[in-house]
């Protein structure tokens, strides 16, 4: 594609933008009960559907096939507009999508990935109350009886899982082997008996992880994503892979969306009258913030374009993109000094930067935590990434 | 990646190789051998084909700066092709400038341009009319090279305050070349005093397109050389590390099986993967002349430079007592990577620069 071609693609989306993203959607969506966040963000999607915008990562035959050029501009005029972002289908669109493409069968993926455009939601079960950082070592198991496995155990960390449909499960099928030999990968339906879902409060006061207890949870064995026994590998693999896919809308929301408003919140006058951004250490810190940004940009976009990334791409990006966005949500919190401790609610819908920044700087530990944590990431780099030598002693 | 893309990275993968081995074989710290520099083609990369030279990039010239960074090279190659033919390229075609050039390309001539050494911006000198005729008067710290240097090329305002270029002696009468002395020995400064230096019509020489503009672009190219060199050395930095971390026992096994040291390796790496990427953006936008490129140099400067002094001084750590001695050399890198931080401007005037667009960006302030 041309660049031509690529500014004709912004002006296209830029014109879509300006009919489409609805107007006070961040004031109608602070504080509002969680059925209508959920009808918002289900409406949102088809919106973004009927444009050919909502799955522009998937593969062309199943309603994507846009370039990385095309989605890094289509994130960037998505951001500038502030237009809401895809909370909810998070995990259906991405962890969900990547993984019925890698390793689903035509059945699962035939089933799923038109589901998922018409609104199907994907929660994930991964971690659990003693398999944290050290995920392998799960325990909630699943038992086969014929066509079918029994799944007993809990899930935590599950976000979103209340509104769930159906959820990436992975459980233990062979309890003798190494640890991460016995583990299977499952296609969950949420409704079926001996699913109880409890929401968890989290430090921000919302109610997104959950808690997933399975008892005697029945999974026919058509839902096993994947060979038996060799989920933890296919649970790599295909989420190595969609860390970028995920990152490139996260990091051009962070560059256009929340450096913006960061740059807005400093010309506004503080208690004293002088406006932050007259502050020479403010604009040495915006410059510093912006320099990172557009370091990350180039990580993402680059990380999405190569076919064959190093073995630590992802994590770096994970690693930068999360501690970077806890010193902007930091700074801004600084800034925006005690009036922001007032916002006592941020517009569900939005991104990691809200502009409600003592929320937002609160909240960007939901990155530094999941998803493999910060110091998980560092030694994946460290090993994988630098050939440095493991630790000598437990059980991998 | 396109066709044209790939042909570029293979010839950017053999000038590398080129480059490692060319100055690995004159070991750290060390000069490449100049003859065997101006043999291999790297002084003439950016000069035109019709004056001996290879029509080339500076993409490719970013390669070997890269390279020299990470041998923590000695010598005058950054001082020719990135002030001297850059400057040279963006002057009219005359033919004292078009023999310099020529000179400059084979090795023959070492020319220093004497922009400010710790600015972003600025020209140095001017020239004064006077009933003795045009006098040329100002002065330059921190110029690589200075004072070894064939040939002074001394940017300047004209009596009409337009900027030029003053190609001098530097033995002229008036003329004061001296030695500073800094702590890295890898590097040579000298400052450049002109007090009514006569300045004849012929050592004149004039910029091609918006002369205010084009030493601002001079000045942008040897904060990106800089910058490149900073990613070289840091790169250098984190494989020695790695590799020390790797064998050196403690405790009964490596090093770098600890935590506490491979997460800081991790950093470094995140540091340098980071670094590479605003270098890169940086190096493209300089090729093209592209609009971003001032912005892109100041990110890229500004970040990698202080990077670079981040993982030197992680590198000297994590090498532990024998990283402190002056033997293992890792010194020679740090002092380096300080040095290329106040190089072309400070992170901090970079930062300052960058932030002069924020102000625009504010409603209420589009006027200012």
């Amino acid at each position: 594609m041309t660049n031509t071609d690529l500014d004709g693609f912004r002006a296209h989306v830029r014109d879509w933008c300006r009919a489409h993203v609805p107007g006070d959607w961040r004031g109608a969506q602070t504080g509002v009960p969680d059925e209508e966040f959920v009808a918002f963000q289900k409406e949102w999607f088809q919106e973004l559907r009927r444009a050919g915008f909502a799955v522009p990562h998937w593969p062309a035959e199943w309603g994507g096939g846009m370039s990385v050029a095309e989605q890094v501009v289509l994130y960037q005029e998505l951001a500038a507009h502030d237009a809401p972002r895809l909370v909810l289908a998070f995990v259906s669109i991405h962890h969900a999508a990547s993984t019925l493409l890698a390793a689903g069968t035509d059945e699962q993926r035939k089933k799923h990935l038109p589901a998922i455009l018409d609104g199907e939601i994907w929660v994930q079960g991964f971690s659990e109350p003693g398999a944290g950082s050290d995920l392998a070592a799960l325990s909630t198991s699943a038992r086969k009886e014929g066509d079918t496995y029994v799944v007993n155990g809990q899930k935590l960390w599950a976000s979103g899982a209340a509104h769930a449909d159906w959820c990436l499960l992975l459980a233990r099928t062979d309890p003798d082997a190494p640890k991460r030999r016995g583990i299977s990968y499952f296609l969950m339906d949420m409704r079926t008996p001996g699913v109880d879902v409890r929401s968890i409060r989290q430090a921000t006061g919302e109610h997104h992880f959950c808690e997933i207890f399975l008892d005697d949870v029945v999974i026919p064995a058509e839902n096993l994503i994947g060979p038996e026994n060799d989920g933890w590998r296919v649970a790599q693999e295909t989420l190595g892979a969609e860390r970028g896919m995920t990152m490139l809308e996260l990091a051009e929301r962070l560059g256009n969306g929340g450096f913006r408003w960061l740059v807005e919140l400093c010309a506004r006058p503080g208690p004293e009258g002088a406006r932050p951004i007259d502050d020479p250490l403010v604009r040495d810190r915006l410059a510093e913030l912006e320099t990172e940004l557009t370091g990350l940009r180039a990580l993402c976009s680059e990380l999405v374009a190569n076919d064959s990334p190093g073995p630590a791409d992802a994590s770096i990006v994970k690693l930068y993109y999360s501690e970077l966005l806890q010193r902007m949500t930091d700074f801004g919190a600084e800034t925006a000094g005690l009036a922001a401790h007032t916002v006592l609610r941020k517009p569900l819908s939005s991104g990691w930067e809200s502009g409600a920044w003592v929320l937002d700087f609160v909240g960007s530990w939901e990155w530094t935590i999941p998803g493999g944590s910060s110091e998980i990431q560092r030694s994946i780099i460290g090993e994988r990434g630098l050939g440095l030598p493991r630790e000598p002693k437990g059980n991998r | 990646m396109t066709a044209q893309e790939s042909e570029l990275a293979e010839l950017h993968g053999e000038l590398r190789a080129v480059a490692r081995d060319l100055l690995g074989k004159a070991g750290a710290g060390a000069a490449a051998d100049w003859r065997s520099v101006a043999e291999a083609g790297w002084l003439g990369l950016e000069a035109p084909d019709e004056l001996d030279g290879a029509d080339a990039t500076f993409a490719e010239v970013a390669v070997i700066l890269r390279e020299t960074g990470r041998a923590a090279a000695s010598g005058p190659y950054p001082t020719a092709a990135v002030l001297g033919v850059g400057t040279l390229n963006l002057l009219e075609p005359r033919p004292g400038r078009d023999a310099l050039l020529l000179e400059t390309v084979s090795g023959a001539v070492v020319p220093a341009v004497a922009l400010e050494g710790g600015a972003t911006r600025g020209v140095p000198f001017w020239i004064d009319r006077t009933p003795d005729g045009p006098l040329l008067h100002g002065t330059a710290t921190f110029v690589p090279d200075a004072h070894q240097a064939d040939r002074l090329l001394l940017p300047a305002l004209d009596p009409d305050g337009v900027p030029v270029v003053v190609s001098a002696d530097p033995r002229a009468a008036g003329l004061n070349v001296a030695e500073q002395p800094v702590l890295d020995e890898t590097r040579r400064f000298g400052s450049v005093a002109a007090d009514g230096v006569g300045v004849d019509a012929e050592s004149v020489w004039r910029f091609r397109g918006d002369p205010g503009a084009v030493v601002q672009r001079l000045y942008d190219r040897a904060a990106v050389a800089v910058a490149c060199d900073s990613l070289g050395l840091s790169e250098a930095m984190l494989d020695a590390t790695v590799a020390y971390a790797g064998v050196r026992e403690q405790f009964g096994r490596p090093i770098g099986s600890f935590q506490a040291v491979k997460h800081a390796c991790a950093d470094m790496l995140v540091q340098v993967t980071v670094s590479r990427k605003l270098v890169d953006a940086a190096v493209r936008a300089q090729v093209v002349d592209a609009p971003e490129a001032a912005v892109a140099a100041s990110m890229a400067k500004s970040y990698a430079c202080s990077a670079a002094v981040e993982v030197a001084g992680k590198a000297m750590q994590l090498h532990g007592g024998m990283g402190y001695t002056w033997e293992s050399g890792i010194h020679v890198y740090l002092k380096r990577a300080a040095l290329n931080r106040s190089l072309f401007g400070s992170a901090a005037a970079h930062r300052r620069r960058l932030a002069e667009r924020y102000s625009p960006l504010v409603r209420g302030r589009l006027d200012a």
